[in-house]
């Protein structure tokens, strides 16, 4: 029996020592090296010939959510039988979305249809793995508005889904008890009306605007109330004055207890749906969530849209675009995962069944004009009061969007939490956003 | 046939002994398939992650640009101070509190009580939870609008109205601790109660027969007993609270305003949020010498336990 000599686990020389650090080096040296793959330009969807139908992947925040997922599943089911393919479901909760896709996509291991909110296309777009659905656009009705919201830097990224905007959701009943009639015209209206109802007690959150930095961009809409433009001729106007005293407000809100800590858009609704909450920030996409975990059955008849307050009399009510989008991701399964982007998007059977299911306005002429969605009063308000003075967000059009909204999410929060004050704040938040944009 | 061909002959015939492998090569062999498994599924992303450390990298614009210790610089100035101090606050407590609990409750189930086993199994539970479920169990005790605890105070007549304790610097940090206290306690005390079970029990009765009270038996000879496997225990519960994630993550997300931001959570926003790869890579590279500092004591003690 061969003696094996002891190891000695525990001496390390100085020689062996250097030697380690030696390769280490040598191996970031080398790791240093690995060529970053460049961006590729887009490739154009629906021209290659096309060829039988294979199975593919289709990703969506939506299929976390419980009243969502089943409407889509079922029409996911519907091509997927009439095409004899499959359909793999990707998914992660809308706050995560962005980053697990981005990184999901770079990875090459998402391909095939993708759900986008329009505001991340710049930032997929950058990843040069997007295809170019301009020709599947050509011959189906898309609204022009849709179609424009789903286009990066004039190339038409997004097949539109559902487009609209985000805009101040009431509860009618909560505002009656509080003796509100007409909605408020200006900020100072609508703070004296948020003072009305937070008299009515009970713990309803006046306005259960976003809070947690995760939604905090909602504040960037009220810096375009004040004045801000948020970005003037590439530079970040963050930090002026108009912003500031914005922010200023949002924080003497927080303060009064009109606004409540802790909220992002899905506490939101969920107090908005339990009648503790007046008011809130959505898209019309929030009234089927509303609606459905409500214990209040007719809330779906107190729901209305108001525009959303201006600072002067005269002014424009601002609104933010909101819409989802469907792209498609090259690699495998993404000429089925086109054809399925199209049918989902444009199929006007398939908008009335998903109009059915969740009343979201769909994206064609042909489908706006059915009877059911022209009949949609919540649905014909929204769009009057809110959607129609709708503008993008001007920092959508950086790849390094989400990160822009980051940095200044977190100044904001920090002076709603009283770690840091407004004008500091705001002046290191655009300072930061700027060195993002440049 | 002539003298040199049975010559040829036989040394063709001639069996050369079978080649065999030194000791060292034969180790060499047993240790490949892991080398090269540490290698490719360790060593190299992480050298890789580190290395963006020294890059202007996006992890949505392709290309990146060498910038040398740029990175390391920003992260140094800005933000490291701040987040070595949460990071220590969070590690320090959620090592020091369920070491506490997990202590008393060994002694307790040390003694002969009824039921120790029962208790002992129970007690178990919160350690068997996953972190996520139990980061939301708690983000639902603590949320300020529809939390249990706020419910609970309220019914009490503590507080007036809902208390954010999520959403406030001050009570943010201690709720986080709270929830990962209750998770690590149960393994806390199931290694203390083990090293307290070779504790001889001749020693106590000696000492008390000598007249020893309870505190000073502890103090004589419980603790000195122990040592060694409460030496570990901390050590190994600071390393792991030094790395810890999820609980963080999931009930604050690093908020309010980065308050309860530590090393692991910060990395993944810059990297994952920010999408700020190169000081993701500096944030980790700095968050990694410090917790080389820990292994180091770590391998140390080890070893003095060893040579014992």
């Amino acid at each position: 029996m061969p003696a094996y000599p002891a190891l000695d686990t525990t001496a390390l020389s100085r020689r062996r020592l250097l030697q380690l650090i030696g390769l280490g080096a040598g191996t970031l040296t080398l790791a240093a090296c690995v060529p970053e793959a460049g961006p590729a330009a887009p490739q154009a969807a629906g021209t290659a010939a096309a060829g039988a139908k294979t199975d593919f992947s289709f990703a969506s925040w939506s299929l976390t959510e419980e009243t969502a997922a089943p409407a889509i599943r079922e029409l996911l089911g519907q091509y997927a039988d009439a095409n004899d393919v499959e359909v793999r479901e990707v998914s992660y909760p809308y706050n995560e979305y962005i980053s697990q896709l981005t990184l999901q996509v770079k990875g090459g291991q998402v391909t095939g249809a993708v759900h986008v909110d329009v505001a991340w296309l710049g930032s997929l777009a950058a990843l040069g793995k997007l295809q170019d659905l301009g020709p599947l656009a050509q011959g189906a009705d898309y609204t022009q508005a849709g179609l424009t919201a789903s286009q990066f830097d004039g190339v038409q990224y997004g097949l539109p889904w559902n487009i609209g905007a985000i805009g101040l959701i009431a509860n009618s009943g909560l505002l009656e008890q509080a003796g509100i009639g007409d909605a408020p015209a200006t900020v100072d209206e609508f703070e004296a009306a948020l003072k009305d109802l937070k008299k009515l007690g009970g713990g309803v959150v006046p306005y259960a605007a976003s809070t947690k930095a995760a939604q905090l961009k909602d504040v960037l809409i009220w810096m375009e109330t004040f004045g801000s433009p948020l970005l003037d001729g590439g530079k970040v106007t963050i930090g002026d004055d108009a912003s500031v005293e914005a922010v200023t407000w949002y924080k003497s809100l927080y303060d009064q207890g009109l606004i409540a800590a802790d909220v992002d858009r899905f506490d939101a609704r969920s107090l908005f749906a339990q009648g503790r909450a007046a008011i809130y920030d959505d898209a019309i996409v929030g009234r089927d969530a509303v609606v459905s975990e409500s214990p209040d059955k007719k809330l779906a008849d107190k729901l209305t849209a108001w525009s959303r307050p201006v600072l002067a009399a005269g002014d424009t009510p601002r609104a933010l675009v909101w819409g989802g989008a469907l792209a498609v991701v090259q690699g495998e399964g993404a000429e089925t995962a086109a054809d399925f982007a199209r049918w989902m998007t444009s199929d006007v059977e398939v908008a009335k069944q998903y109009f059915a299911a969740r009343g979201l306005p769909p994206a064609t002429e042909s489908a706006l004009a059915l009877p059911e969605v022209a009949d949609d009063a919540f649905g014909a308000q929204f769009a009057e009061r809110i959607t129609a003075t709708a503008t993008t967000n001007p920092f959508w059009v950086y790849p390094q969007y989400a990160q822009i909204e980051t940095v200044i999410a977190e100044q904001v929060q920090a002076v709603l939490v009283g770690s840091a004050e407004p004008k500091a704040a705001m002046e290191k938040a655009g300072a930061a956003a700027q060195k993002l944009v440049d | 046939m002539s003298a040199s061909q049975v010559e040829t002959l036989q040394h063709t015939n001639s069996h050369s002994p079978p080649r065999r492998l030194t000791d060292g090569q034969f180790a060499l062999l047993l240790l490949l398939p892991g080398g090269a498994l540490l290698l490719g599924v360790v060593l190299y992303p992480l050298v890789a992650a580190l290395v963006t450390a020294f890059f202007e990298q996006s992890l949505v614009v392709p290309g990146r640009t060498f910038v040398g210790l740029a990175n390391i610089v920003d992260v140094l100035t800005v933000d490291f101070p701040r987040l070595l101090w949460q990071t220590l606050v969070f590690t320090v407590g959620t090592t020091i509190f369920p070491f506490v609990i997990g202590f008393a409750l060994a002694l307790a189930l040390n003694t002969r009580i009824r039921g120790a086993k029962v208790l002992r199994g129970l007690m178990l539970i919160p350690w068997l939870v996953p972190g996520v479920v139990v980061s939301f169990l708690w983000m639902w005790i603590f949320n300020a609008n529809y939390g249990v605890l706020n419910a609970l105070l309220e019914t009490l007549g503590l507080i007036d109205g809902p208390v954010a304790w999520l959403a406030q610097p001050g009570t943010a940090m201690t709720a986080v601790v709270v929830a990962k206290t209750w998770q690590s306690f149960p393994w806390m005390m199931v290694m203390l109660l083990a090293g307290l079970q070779t504790v001889p029990r001749e020693l106590h009765e000696a000492a008390e027969m000598d007249g020893a009270g309870t505190v000073r038996r502890f103090f004589s000879i419980t603790l000195p007993q122990v040592k060694g496997i409460v030496g570990l225990v901390l050590l190994l519960e600071l390393i792991w609270n030094f790395q810890h994630f999820d609980i963080i993550y999931v009930l604050t997300g690093g908020g309010p305003a980065g308050a309860t931001q530590t090393f692991a959570t910060a990395v993944y926003e810059t990297a994952f949020h920010g999408f700020d790869l190169g000081h993701a890579g500096a944030l980790g590279l700095l968050w990694m010498v410090l917790l080389m500092g820990l292994v180091v004591v770590y391998i140390r003690f080890s070893e003095k336990g060893e040579g014992k």
